[in-house]
């Protein structure tokens, strides 16, 4: 028995050794020195100082984060809309298909998603004039649009375990309908709200394919400049841009971890 | 098992000028093809405590939701206080409701879950401050104003929840199950305080419970409800001591029924003959039936005696063997089978000098009853 036990943890240590070993390589050369990526020349903070006066750098990531805030905002609205009627109006048939219809992009490469956009932005321009070129809004409008199936998703869960009889309680007290959903269901929902939109925020500020199809001149994200300056060569002002944005990331998903956790623990108090 | 409610002045249930405070006439709602509240009358006057007393799934959560206007009836009418309720959203009745779950707001704290209703109404906040005190005393729950409900036992969510459907002093106050979720103890204590409070406030009251002691203890009159209808209404008195059916008597208590078949209908008696106890029943009244028909015949068992000698001054008696017995501290209970095969329960109470304590198991008994201790159930 107890060296099975010894045998699992030596797997779940090979896996996370596996998993974290290049994100931890790549943070301890961000400390680097040298201007060589794979010689170590002693500890330094030197490319954290050159990355904060590298123009380009710091303006696509201004750019990022105001899609990445726009987007994730626009995707909890939504995503709380879709939910709502999905959880509480939609007929059981229905119900099932919207819901796989709502959590496709989860499911959908990227590649597909991001060129489908590409497409329906041009036909859109012809059609309608708008929008006028591709940038910043194409990009918004597209993570807005799958930040709002990871929202929805998120959000659901939440709505279906809330106990339908406080809202109805907010209405025998003289709560209009829409009047109960401000008071009591959003307030509910809040932690929800607040996971579904770190998410999203985070995803949109990761995301490479979809924002390279729909960006235009003038609109490139992080991960779009990154990118290009990796394929002229490594360099190690990335490793430290790399370490900042894991850094952020992370902290992301441990709060909205955390959020839910402590939503669903209050949930179960009651 | 007494009508522990003090016997109120008027009735108004008996004077036929009264008007109702409550009317519900022929109520019915359907969940596709299935019937589960199934046209319902009744009349509540205005200051009763009126309980719907039923078993599970019998449809009372769901009159009660007709009521409140959580359900859209498929036919029938609501009319309270001479109003027709049809198309009335919920925020706009003037009933309030307690939920079967108390459905406390778990984001707000115990002052702003009270205060809730009267805000949405738009009054002043001095006004609504000292009202919520003015409950918050009421209800016993002084020091808990800020409190979130997941801080609070079962019975202070429940006192609660029953503060916050009050604040509004509603018309009609609907309360599901207001007590299902406490101990016996706190329960009894609740159901005095209920009763007092709805004395001190004059609000009627609905009460959904499927606790029949419960609904002795609180109520003025009530409703029995069966498969979605209501099969009897009367004071506690009313339904313990005459019910109509076979179904009132066995739900309501324990009951011995002797099944049989009307030999002799007189004016003034009846002569019941049933195989099932071995004898024919005397029945020292008439009754509305007729000659043939198939009737049960109900005796409450603290209304039979037992003894080991021929109870001669009886019409009624069997004979049988002690199978059985339980003490219960006030009562003692015996399961007796008679000589004819069936099984029937007698309490005697223990305080009583004419309990024969020397009564054991396998002693041979006879049983029997005073001639109007018996109810003859035609359906
Ligand atoms: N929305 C609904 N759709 C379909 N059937 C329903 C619905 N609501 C209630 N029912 C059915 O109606 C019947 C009565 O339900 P109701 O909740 O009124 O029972 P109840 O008497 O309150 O029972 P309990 O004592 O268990 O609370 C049940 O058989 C239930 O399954
Ligand atoms: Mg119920």
């Amino acid at each position: 028995m107890k060296s099975r036990s010894r045998l699992l943890q030596m797997v779940g240590l090979l896996g996370f050794i596996f998993l974290y070993a290049p994100i931890l390589s790549l943070v301890i050369y961000s400390f680097n020195e040298s201007k060589l990526v794979t010689v170590w020349g002693g500890f330094s903070t030197r490319w954290y100082g050159e990355l904060f006066r590298d123009p380009q750098i710091l303006g696509a990531a201004w750019i990022s984060v105001k899609i990445a805030f726009l987007s994730a905002s626009i995707a909890i609205v939504i995503g709380t809309l879709a939910s709502f009627v999905l959880i509480r109006f939609a007929r059981f048939r229905a119900k099932s298909l919207l819901s796989m219809l709502i959590t496709a992009p989860l499911v959908m490469p990227e590649v597909i998603i991001g060129l489908s956009l590409l497409l329906l932005f041009v036909a859109m321009e012809g059609v309608i004039g708008w929008p006028g070129g591709r940038g910043l809004v194409t990009i918004i409008i597209a993570h807005s649009t799958f930040g709002a199936a990871y929202a929805a998703v998120v959000i659901q869960s939440r709505l279906v375990d809330m106990d339908l009889s406080i809202e109805e309680a907010a209405q025998d007290l003289g709560a209009k309908p829409v009047r109960v959903f401000f008071d009591i269901t959003l307030p509910v929902i809040a932690p929800a709200l607040v996971s579904a939109w770190l998410l999203a925020f985070t995803l949109s500020l990761d995301d490479l394919v979809i924002a390279s199809f729909v960006s235009g001149p003038g609109a490139s994200t992080l991960p779009m400049v990154i990118f290009s300056k990796v394929r002229l060569g490594v360099s190690p002002d990335v490793n430290a841009l790399a370490t900042i944005i894991i850094g952020l990331v992370s902290l992301g998903v441990i709060v909205a971890a955390l959020q839910m956790n402590r939503s669903k623990r209050q949930s179960e108090q009651r | 098992m007494s009508d522990g409610r003090p016997e109120s002045d008027d009735k108004p249930w008996t004077d036929p000028d009264a008007v109702p405070f409550l009317q519900v006439k022929n109520l019915t709602k359907r969940f596709g093809a299935f019937t589960a509240v199934d046209s319902v009358s009744l009349d509540v006057y205005k200051g009763e405590i009126f309980c719907l007393l039923g078993g599970s799934g019998c449809g009372k959560s769901t009159l009660l939701r007709l009521l409140s206007g959580f359900e859209e009836a498929t036919a029938g009418q609501i009319i309270i206080d001479g109003q027709d309720q049809e198309g009335v959203p919920p925020y706009a009745r003037e009933t309030n409701m307690m939920f079967q779950s108390y459905a406390l707001f778990p984001h707000m704290s115990v002052e702003k879950n009270i205060a809730y209703g009267l805000k949405r109404d738009g009054l002043p906040k001095a006004e609504i401050a000292t009202r919520v005190t003015d409950m918050l005393s009421l209800v016993q729950m002084d020091g808990f104003a800020t409190r979130k409900p997941h801080q609070l036992s079962g019975g202070q969510k429940q006192r609660v929840a029953l503060a916050r459907s009050l604040i509004k002093k509603p018309k009609l106050l609907l309360l599901d199950e207001p007590l299902g979720a406490l101990d016996k103890k706190l329960r009894e204590e609740t159901q005095f305080e209920l009763i007092t409070i709805q004395e001190s406030l004059g609000v009627t009251f609905v009460v959904v419970t499927h606790d029949q002691e419960e609904a002795m203890t609180l109520s003025s009159r009530i409703g029995v409800m069966n498969a979605g209808q209501i099969v009897q209404v009367g004071t506690p008195h009313e339904i313990y001591e005459y019910p109509q059916s076979r179904f009132v008597a066995d739900f309501i208590g324990s009951v011995n029924l002797f099944e049989g078949r009307i030999t002799a209908d007189h004016e003034d008696h009846v002569i019941i003959s049933s195989p099932e106890s071995g004898t024919d029943i005397f029945v020292p009244h008439g009754i509305s039936g007729v000659e043939g028909q198939q009737v049960a015949l109900a005796v409450r068992p603290e209304k039979l005696q037992i003894s080991k000698s021929p109870l001669e001054n009886l019409r009624n008696t069997m004979k049988g063997t002690i199978e059985e017995i339980a003490y219960m501290g006030n009562e003692s209970v015996f399961q007796v089978l008679l000589d004819s095969g069936k099984q029937v329960r007698i309490s005697q109470s223990n305080r009583m000098r004419t309990t024969d304590h020397t009564l054991t198991w396998d002693d041979q008994v006879y049983i029997g009853w005073n001639d109007d201790a018996s109810v003859v159930l035609s359906s």
